[in-house]
């Protein structure tokens, strides 16, 4: 079972994603900020990470480069409410990114497809 | 002594004096003037003066010598008296010439006065004259201006027509420049175009005469060493006249005149008078030009205050389009986090229900009613980066594509078939390819309702003039041009043909980018977008 954390300020929606994707067959682990989901990385291992990219105070983007540099080997998927962040420069560093919506297909397909990818990778080494 | 003259008669007959012609008769009774102005040229009065002398009267010889003094004092105040009444003609003609040339500030109608002067009866009365101008920018002097006539034939014409009009320097320029400027120019061209010089040919006699401030007659020019063979051809004439024009110490021009007609010599006063008349001439043609060019920094500098108006102007909508922007998609971020929630929890609690429960529709209804909120909130973020396009050169092939390979999950799935035509050797299209994107991905996947049997999309693309033209046929839709109209105008109610808010914010899109965009419907074979692209970076509209 693939182990995702979810980062993101908003209390229902770290809840729907929660029992969504744990209807799909996965383990969710959910972070309000950075801090908190730094923590939750020193607590464990995760395979896929998505990040919302504003965090009240805080910028998703900035956590980005952070789990870039420290977690390169875990996927993350950007999810935002604005596509503007699509064409940044520093959102490329995301191995994907979706757009919020009430319909949750995309991200799902998103996370099934990264992962596949990781699971390729690690399996051929390309 | 028997007297043959009447001179020492009071009152004579007519018949007496043969000096006293018609209008003078009231000297028939004037013996003092009568003497004073028609005896001492007498023959009849030498001849009594003569036998006076043969009379041995003393007097005589002393009178003999005091009539040839008298007589040459005459000749010699008769002669001042005609010179003067000509400095008086000249004077007055270099007033008039003065007063035209000083009020006006256009360049023909300065050298039409100047030109006219020199060739007019009541001017230099020359026959031809030439002008050429120092362009400092090229380093040439150029033939500019020619008048005069051609042939004896035209010469008699034009000045018969001068004297029978009696117009005066002024009318007789203006004439000229409404009538004849431009078939003097034509009648001329070839001739001052071959008078070219190169200002730095010092050995040149036009630029020697220009360097040398001061005129040049030029007598038996055909022979003469300074004079090129070829000029002495074109102007045709033995003798001219070189007139530099001279401002300061800036090189103004040249006029060359000629009796090319009536070869009439060039006297030294003529030269003296013209070299009086070049300098007004010269400081005219200056002040003209710096007014053209007066004239043209103007209009820049007019021009400049209009662009810097405009971009002012700009500055401020853009500072209002990127605020309304920043409200707009502040809006919009506050509105998705509650939209995604209700809508995601929808989703859950429907897909968790059975499809027994009676409550299934309503959860059914705030899933499509949060579907239909999102898809008008694309469009608001789509609007609010619209404000901002950003035009650079791209490859329309890869525009499509990249539209195609998006739009393909979507389209395979509802069973569509899709095609490219790609045309020859299609150049770069100034374009905001983002937005462009985004116009395409919502012509191939809008969801207009009514759909036909043939679920294909075909596009084709090819060169126009500064242009690409892209064609998208979509068999797919049935709809009709009115219908289609609708789709087109943002925020008309079109829920009964499908949301279709896209094309209308296409459109918009398109045209901020001077884009057209034409949306054609046939009722059986479907929908032809055009979309034609730039192939020039042009100003923004």
């Amino acid at each position: 079972m693939s182990r995702l954390l979810v980062v993101d300020d908003e209390a229902n929606i770290r809840l729907l994603y929660a029992e969504e994707l744990k209807d799909e067959g996965y383990e969710v682990v959910t972070a309000a900020s950075s801090s908190e989901a730094v923590e939750k990385l020193h607590e464990g291992s995760f395979d896929l990470a998505v990040l919302d990219i504003k965090l009240k105070n805080e910028s998703g983007i900035d956590l980005l480069q952070k789990l870039v540099k420290e977690r390169h080997d875990m996927p993350v998927i950007l999810c935002s409410a604005f596509s503007c962040y699509k064409d940044d420069f520093s959102a490329w560093l995301a191995d994907g990114y979706v757009v919020k919506s009430g319909d949750l297909t995309e991200l799902k397909q998103e996370i099934a497809r990264v992962l596949a990818k990781k699971a390729q990778k690690a399996k051929t080494g390309v | 002594m028997d007297q043959e003259c009447c001179w020492n008669r009071d009152v004579i007959e007519k018949d007496d004096c043969p000096k006293i012609g018609q209008g003078e008769e009231d000297l028939l009774a004037l013996k003092r003037q009568r003497n004073l102005e028609k005896c001492c040229d007498c023959p009849r009065f030498m001849k009594d003066l003569k036998s006076m002398c043969d009379d041995n009267n003393p007097l005589a010889p002393v009178l003999i010598d005091f009539l040839a003094e008298y007589s040459r004092q005459k000749i010699q105040i008769q002669s001042l008296v005609s010179f003067l009444d000509n400095k008086t003609l000249e004077m007055r003609f270099f007033h008039e010439l003065g007063s035209v040339l000083q009020s006006s500030v256009d360049l023909d109608e300065v050298l039409s006065v100047a030109l006219t002067a020199i060739t007019a009866g009541k001017g230099f009365g020359m026959n031809r004259a030439l002008l050429l101008l120092a362009d400092r920018e090229t380093g040439m002097l150029s033939g500019y201006l020619g008048i005069g006539p051609k042939n004896i034939e035209e010469a008699s014409q034009v000045w018969d027509e001068i004297v029978q009009n009696d117009m005066d320097l002024q009318t007789l320029a203006q004439n000229f420049r409404l009538n004849k400027l431009s078939s003097e120019r034509a009648k001329f061209h070839d001739l001052l175009e071959q008078l070219t010089v190169p200002l730095s040919n010092k050995d040149h006699i036009l630029i020697k005469a220009l360097d040398g401030k001061l005129p040049i007659m030029v007598e038996s020019a055909f022979q003469h060493p300074d004079v090129p063979p070829e000029m002495a051809r074109l102007l045709g004439v033995d003798t001219f006249l070189l007139m530099p024009l001279i401002t300061r110490n800036r090189r103004i021009g040249m006029i060359i005149a000629d009796n090319c007609i009536t070869h009439r010599s060039i006297t030294e006063e003529d030269i003296h008078s013209l070299e009086t008349f070049g300098f007004p001439v010269a400081f005219a043609i200056e002040r003209a030009s710096l007014y053209d060019k007066l004239q043209i920094e103007l209009n820049r500098v007019t021009e400049a205050g209009k662009k810097l108006k405009e971009q002012q102007d700009l500055i401020v909508r853009m500072e209002n389009m990127a605020l309304v922007g920043r409200i707009t998609s502040s809006i919009a971020h506050s509105v998705r986090n509650p939209l995604m929630i209700i809508g995601g929890f929808a989703r859950s609690m429907l897909k968790n229900s059975p499809e027994s429960d009676p409550k299934r529709s309503f959860i059914e209804s705030i899933v499509d009613e949060t579907d239909q909120l999102e898809g008008v909130l694309d469009e608001i973020l789509n609007y609010s980066d619209s404000l901002y396009p950003t035009r650079d050169f791209w490859d329309v092939n890869q525009l499509v594509e990249t539209a195609l390979s998006d739009s393909a999950d979507t389209l395979t799935s509802l069973g569509y078939a899709t095609g490219y035509a790609p045309g020859h050797d299609l150049p770069p299209v100034y374009i905001d390819f983002k937005q462009l994107s985004y116009c395409l991905r919502t012509v191939l996947q809008n969801d207009i309702n009514v759909i036909s049997n043939d679920l294909s999309i075909v596009i084709s693309s090819q060169s126009g003039e500064d242009c690409v033209i892209l064609r998208i046929d979509d068999h797919s839709r049935q709809i009709s041009q009115t219908e289609l109209d609708r789709l087109l105008v943002p925020f008309s109610e079109t829920r009964d043909l499908g949301t279709g808010l896209g094309l209308a914010l296409c459109k918009t899109m398109l045209e901020k980018q001077g884009i057209p965009f034409v949306a054609q419907a046939d009722v059986q074979d479907g929908i032809r977008y055009t979309i034609t692209l730039p192939t020039r970076k042009e100003e923004q509209p």
